[in-house]
């Protein structure tokens, strides 16, 4: 009887040498005890190994689904040449079902048969020679790994690590060549100050000066395909009067490898870029879609991975990047911060400032659900991010529109918005207009003070006094008068005025008036006495 | 052997341990030192705003937490880690005591619990706290149980790894000549698995359902512990089917028990004893039972040999 012994390594075929055994199922173990004893129940006939990971992982793969793989059927092929009446023993029923139909190989799986396994998978090593067992374990992880990996459709260009560390290599670049550029100003500067004034874009500078090299040649060399013509010339005629000093070969030399430097890391800086974006849309298409690559991969980074990120919820994505102002005013109860690194979307950028923090709101919102469906859905297109910007745009003109259309309201729109102030508006009937004699004598004063204090009191407007005699009155009554506030309804001017008992009732009337005065907008006082 | 050290003795710590629940909720706005460290001791955990990847956020993703683990410990205290008495295992006493095992990858953080360094002369050891609410494993050592049977240089099966936590302390207890094979059916899980196992080479990862054991039998080789965490009503038939595959005459297998799962209507006590007859029937012999108060509600851990060799009489 043959054995089929399926490892990480390969694939063995034992052959039974003493079928007796087989028949006392319990005490086959003690065959298996030692390597020796093992040897002699079973030998090693053949041992295909797998050529490299991806026959093995094929071959792991068909024994998983129970079917005859490419490498088993070779194998099987070569027994069958020599001997095709010997029975295989099989650890897998629907294995040896389907050999059965492909090969004509008649095949065994009982329970003396799985003992007879034990055995072999016991002393694994002993039995398959030329295999150490350090390397059958390496090959057993592989194996595992790239199987795991295989079940998991774990897919290469889905690894948002790239993101992580393409934006801080993107970061780091752009430090450096700050650094080198400045350096290279200064450094040149020595020589050719006025370069560096007249031309201000960095690469276009760096590029004059590796063409130029010493200012000698400004007036040989060809700019045209670096600088526009005006500054060109603007050059050519600085180059002549320049107030630097000369230079050596040598330090010239070194300057141009400088520039040569950051002319190349600025080309390879626009290449990762661009990377970047490939990276970002393949990765998470809808968030890209939503914010933008430069924002997507920072929150991205910020947040270690995209998983990571698809765990906090919206507000959290909104403020993300702004965590030192946040904590500050949670811990001196301060207003938090509206945004972090959100606000660097387009769609933020573009508001006024008083609807960043709406759209912020918003934009977090529905980025968080497209980072969800990036990280955690099954198929990757830009269908939702799509839907979900031309959503956020409908609303952010909404919201303008709102702002504009306030500011032309109707009067009556306006007026209802106004604060509620209670006026209070009590009028009594005032009967000094009734007579026509004049009421200036002094006795008449004493007497009119009891009769005319009721119709006086309701004189609540304070106008302007027009002529009285007397100062003190005048005084009081001015003062009485000014904190008053002056409101467009008015009142009877007259009986305040003319009357000289008015003068007495006016005293009378100041503390209560000075008591009625706490409304400060309006002035009207209630008649509390 | 060492009496101070026993087991029982260490339950007095566990209800002082009790407190991790309590510390693990009020941790608001406990400062924000130790970032991104979820671990099951004293809070350092500020608001919501978990985010391991903080520490490394900018740029390389360092490992979560980064090396601010000094354990609950505060900053720079003096603490002595002592064996335990199971092989492998260490007990870490200072202001409190805490399990922890030796740190396979230095540096590394595998679901933001603490770490503490200490110095041996030259050479730099790193151990991580082992969470006995989040391990049943744990649960069981600082329970008491007499034998794990999992020590340096073993063979041990895992079956139902999860996210790989506890597979990760296995996998620092059995050290570089040992081997776990976690098998994890869950494919959310299983990815953080893999994560795990890439760091650490004595894990092989298993994406299968270990009901059918023939599935990967071309990845194991025979193993001296399973340890099965599965909760699944059928789990005494999945752990003797991955035992008759894969478990050494002799060896041993470590289950953990959760009433709920197996039979909600009845009594724990009851379910435990319906499983182990289950066991016996099976050739596992259950040596012994132990509950996981207060760690655990209604759940047990059993421990037993298979197969045991036959005893030589005289």
């Amino acid at each position: 009887m043959l054995v089929l012994f399926e490892t990480a390594a390969g694939y063995a075929i034992f052959k039974v040498l003493d079928e007796s055994k087989l028949q006392e199922v319990d005490s086959l173990w003690k065959e298996f005890e030692t390597p020796e004893k093992a040897n002699k129940v079973v030998k090693l006939k053949h041992f295909e190994k797998f050529q490299d990971t991806t026959e093995a992982l094929a071959a792991a793969t068909a024994l998983v689904e129970g079917k005859i793989g490419k490498s088993l059927k070779k194998v099987l092929k070569k027994v069958v040449a020599k001997e095709a009446h010997e029975q295989l023993a099989i650890s897998d029923a629907k294995l040896g079902g389907a050999i059965k139909d492909k090969l004509s190989l008649n095949c065994v799986h009982s329970p003396a048969v799985a003992e007879l396994m034990r055995g072999i998978r016991k002393q694994m090593e002993g039995l398959i020679s030329g295999l150490p067992p350090k390397e059958m374990s390496a090959m057993a992880l592989g194996l595992a790994h790239s199987l795991s990996r295989y079940k998991l459709k774990f897919s290469p260009d889905k690894v948002d690590t790239m993101i992580v560390q393409a934006i801080s290599l993107l970061d780091d670049l752009d430090k450096e060549l700050n650094n080198y550029i400045m350096r290279c100003r200064e450094w040149y500067g020595w020589h050719f100050p006025e370069l560096g004034k007249i031309v201000t874009d960095n690469l276009a500078y760096c590029k004059a000066v590796r063409k130029i090299g010493d200012r000698t040649n400004v007036a040989t060399s060809d700019l045209s395909d670096i600088l526009p013509e005006e500054i060109e010339a603007e050059v050519k005629l600085a180059a002549e009067i320049s107030m630097g000093t000369e230079v050596s070969e040598e330090d010239i030399g070194n300057i141009m490898h400088l520039c040569d430097q950051v002319v190349e890391i600025t080309e390879y800086r626009s290449q990762l870029y661009d990377y970047l974006k490939n990276r970002m849309m393949a990765i998470a298409p809808n968030l890209t879609v939503m914010v933008g690559e430069l924002v997507g991969a920072r929150l991205i980074s910020h947040a270690g991975s995209l998983l990571n990120l698809a765990k906090h919820p919206s507000s959290t994505v909104q403020i993300l990047g702004a965590e030192k102002a946040l904590f500050r005013a949670l811990k001196t109860r301060k207003d938090t911060p509206k945004y972090g690194l959100i606000y660097h979307a387009s769609l933020v950028g573009q508001t006024t400032a008083k609807n960043k923090g709406k759209i912020s709101r918003m934009l977090a919102a529905k980025a968080a659900l497209a980072i969800r469906y990036d990280a955690l859905g099954e198929d990757t297109n830009a269908e939702m991010g799509i839907e979900n910007r031309a959503k956020l745009e409908a609303r952010l003109r909404h919201l303008e529109e709102k702002g504009i259309r306030r500011i032309s309201g109707t009067g009556k729109a306006l007026a209802m918005a106004d604060k509620y102030q209670h006026k209070s508006d009590v009028r009594v009937y005032d009967p000094s207009g009734d007579s026509t004699i004049p009421t200036t004598s002094k006795k008449r004063k004493f007497e009119e003070v009891e009769e005319t204090t009721e119709p006086v009191t309701p004189v609540v407007k304070a106008k302007k006094v027009k002529k009285e005699p007397e100062t003190e009155e005048v005084e009081t009554v001015a003062e009485t008068e000014e904190p008053p506030k002056k409101k467009k309804k008015k009142k009877d001017k007259k009986a305040e005025v003319a009357e000289e008992p008015m003068e007495q009732e006016q005293e009378v009337e100041e503390p209560t008036e000075k008591k009625k005065k706490k409304k400060k907008k309006k002035v009207k006082e209630e008649e509390d006495e | 052997m060492r009496p101070g050290f026993s087991p029982r003795g260490d339950r007095g710590g566990g209800r002082g341990r009790g407190g991790f629940r309590g510390g693990r909720g009020g941790g608001a706005g406990r400062g924000f030192g130790d970032r991104g460290e979820r671990g099951g001791f004293r809070g350092g955990r500020g608001g919501g705003f978990q985010s391991p990847g903080r520490g490394g956020g900018r740029g390389t993703p360092r490992g979560r937490g980064g090396r601010g683990g000094r354990g609950g410990f505060g900053g720079g205290r003096k603490v002595l880690v002592e064996p335990h008495r199971h092989e492998g295992v260490f007990i870490c006493r200072g202001k409190e005591d805490a399990l922890v095992t030796k740190n396979m990858v230095m540096g590394d953080s595998v679901y933001g619990e603490k770490r503490i360094s200490v110095e041996e002369g030259e050479t730099k050891i790193e151990y991580r706290a082992w969470n006995p609410f989040r391990s049943k494993l744990a649960a069981a050592i600082l329970g008491g149980v007499d034998q794990i049977h999992i020590k340096p240089g073993a063979k041990v099966m895992y079956l139902g790894a999860a996210s790989g936590t506890t597979v990760s302390h296995v996998s620092d207890i059995v050290g570089p000549d040992g081997l776990v094979y976690a098998v994890e059916f869950s494919h959310r899980s299983g990815r953080d698995l893999l994560n795990v196992a890439k760091k650490r080479t004595n894990i092989i990862p298993i994406i299968e359902d270990a009901r059918h054991p023939h599935k990967y039998r071309m990845l194991v080789g025979m193993v001296d512990v399973i340890f099965a965490d599965v909760a699944q009503p059928d789990q005494t038939r999945i752990v003797a089917l991955n035992a008759h595959n894969f478990l050494k005459n002799g060896g041993h297998f470590v289950i953990s028990i959760k009433a709920n799962c197996i039979d909600s209507t009845a009594a724990p006590e009851a379910v435990f004893a319906s499983e182990v007859k289950k066991m016996s029937s099976e050739n596992m012999k259950p040596q012994e039972q132990l509950t996981l108060e207060p760690y655990e509600r209604d759940h047990a851990v059993v421990v037993g040999i298979y197969r045991p060799p036959p005893k030589q009489k005289k």
